[in-house]
């Protein structure tokens, strides 16, 4: 056996893959490659099968996820006819529920699997360790996090009344 | 594009395996104390080291390399750790064991010529038959060191569960997460998480503190000349596992060390302070800097966690008690937070406003 073969076989290409998917993501936007390896460490992989759901409209939020592969619909229940709306699907390399790495606040729209999808969470209490273990890495979520509130917010204020 | 809004009806009967299984595992455990003791140790091993493997699969290394590569590691370190230990504690085991003898005498004679001017002057002392009670003690010792023996066997039991613990990693859990209903997942996680994250910290947190205590300790009773200071740094730094003994072990087994080979008092006064040292630099350096992310538990709980360990079971319940203390206080905290978020103990949590617009 050859000192490649040997490499090749202790070595998991899985995780060369999930690092670069992290490298997409623009809420880790700015924090380079080596430092993403604790990143990965803070988050927790779970797989939902079609027709789950992750969590329901007035839940308290814990987690953000980021879609690895797979669909996820979010939609939303109008009090008024009792009927609940999709407002948006996410798709692999997007995430959803940045709210609850904020403040533990019920979720505002329920979010069901549309396929087998595979997320990848990020607890609020990891957000916290890794801001004060790595705070780089933390600065660096916490900007993204804002500038991307800031974007909903500027959506929401120039897009025309309905 | 509408759908119906998902109609949860709760039945019971869909807990009924579940609870069974629970309640039969609780009953096996009970049948089965003694075998499934080496099992919650290798546990405990098994998590403190989990995030050793961890580290390395993140980084790309295949688990069952890591554990092996670990191990290969680990096995090489303690071998010539007992390699270097044995050789200075065969000596001292040896020395102690022809010394023993004259120095149980030396001690009783010690406590007898005191307990007997003390019965003169305070004649109610004399029901206490404290030179008695002393005699038996020290009679004990040797059989009591014999006692642990078994306990070696532990040694090699549980390294090897650990192993096949580690190579399976969190798979248990994952298990039942996976087979949980996916909408409590997120809070499964998030307890699971919480009590790793403080749990995990003091675990770690307490070992490096007793190995810095036992390198301190051995350290400063080889410079002062102790004999045994070997078998005694090593009783610190297990003992300091426990919150509070280690200090006060090291000053009392080292006092009658130091007493038995100088038979005067200003080497135990030089002990006595050389311990406090180590009490203050642990309170006021190592704490600080080891447990800030680990649970904050205060020292009348830590109290009673010790008192109610030993009292359900004995050494290894003390040994145990801080750790389970640490995740009841969690689970604790957690199950108030949720009583006011999920079950609305509490109004809802207001969302903060701003009254300044967007600009």
């Amino acid at each position: 056996m050859t000192l490649f073969s040997f490499l090749n076989r202790i070595y998991d290409e899985e995780i060369l893959s999930k690092l670069g998917f992290l490298k997409g993501i623009r809420l880790f936007e700015g924090i380079r490659r080596r430092q993403l390896i604790h990143v990965l460490e803070s988050l927790q992989e779970r797989t939902y099968l079609k027709g789950e759901t992750i969590f329901a409209q007035g839940d308290i939020g814990r987690a953000l996820f980021i879609v690895f592969s797979g669909k996820i619909a979010l939609s939303r229940l109008d009090p008024a006819t009792q009927k609940s709306e999709v407002i948006a699907e996410v798709h692999p390399g997007e995430f959803f529920g940045e709210m609850a790495l904020l403040e533990e606040m019920p979720r505002t729209a329920t979010a069901h699997a549309m396929e087998d999808t595979k997320v990848f969470m990020l607890f609020k209490i990891k957000l916290e360790s890794l801001l004060f273990a790595r705070p780089h890495i933390g600065v660096n979520i916490a900007t993204q996090l804002a500038k991307i509130m800031s974007a909903r917010l500027r959506d929401m204020l120039e897009k025309p009344e309905e | 594009m509408t759908v119906e809004a998902p109609q949860l009806k709760t039945n019971y009967t869909q807990f009924l395996l579940p609870v069974f299984i629970a309640l039969a595992l609780v009953y096996f455990i009970v049948l089965a104390k003694s075998a499934i003791f080496p099992f919650i140790l290798s546990a405990a091993l098994a998590y403190i080291i989990s995030p050793g493997i961890k580290y390395f699969e993140v980084r790309g290394i295949k688990r069952t390399y890591a554990v092996a590569a670990l191990y290969i590691v680990a096995g090489a370190l303690i071998f010539v750790m007992v390699y270097v230990i044995a050789h200075l504690l065969s000596f001292e085991i040896e020395s102690l064991q022809q010394s023993w003898p004259a120095y149980a005498d030396k001690l009783q004679r010690f406590i007898q010529d005191h307990n007997s001017r003390l019965v003169q002057s305070y004649p109610l002392l004399s029901s206490l038959k404290l030179d008695e009670k002393l005699a038996h003690l020290l009679a004990a010792v040797p059989p009591l060191l014999l006692a642990l023996l078994p306990a070696l066997t532990m040694l090699f039991i549980v390294p090897f569960i650990t192993f096949f613990m580690l190579l399976g990693g969190a798979g248990i859990l994952d298990y039942v997460i996976d087979h949980l209903p996916a909408r409590h997942a997120e809070i499964v996680l998030h307890v699971a998480s919480r009590i790793d994250a403080s749990l995990g910290n003091y675990l770690r947190g307490i070992i490096t503190e007793a190995f810095i205590i036992f390198l301190i300790a051995f350290t400063g009773l080889m410079l002062m000349g102790i004999n045994y200071a070997a078998v005694i740094a090593i009783l610190i730094g297990f003992s300091s596992l426990i919150p509070y003994l280690g200090a006060i072990v090291g000053a009392v087994v080292s006092s009658i060390v130091a007493f038995l080979q100088f038979g005067t008092f200003l080497p135990i006064l030089k002990i006595l302070l050389f311990f406090g040292g180590i009490r203050f630099f642990d309170d006021w350096v190592l704490q600080p800097y080891i447990m800030r992310k680990a649970v904050e538990l205060n020292p009348a709980i830590i109290l009673l966690a010790l008192m109610a360990g030993a009292d359900i079971g004995g050494l290894w319940g003390v040994v145990f008690s801080i750790p389970v203390t640490c995740i009841i206080k969690e689970i604790l905290q957690i199950a108030v937070e949720l009583q006011e978020t999920e079950f609305r103990w509490k109004p809802k949590p207001q969302p903060t406003r701003i009254s300044i617009p967007y600009t």
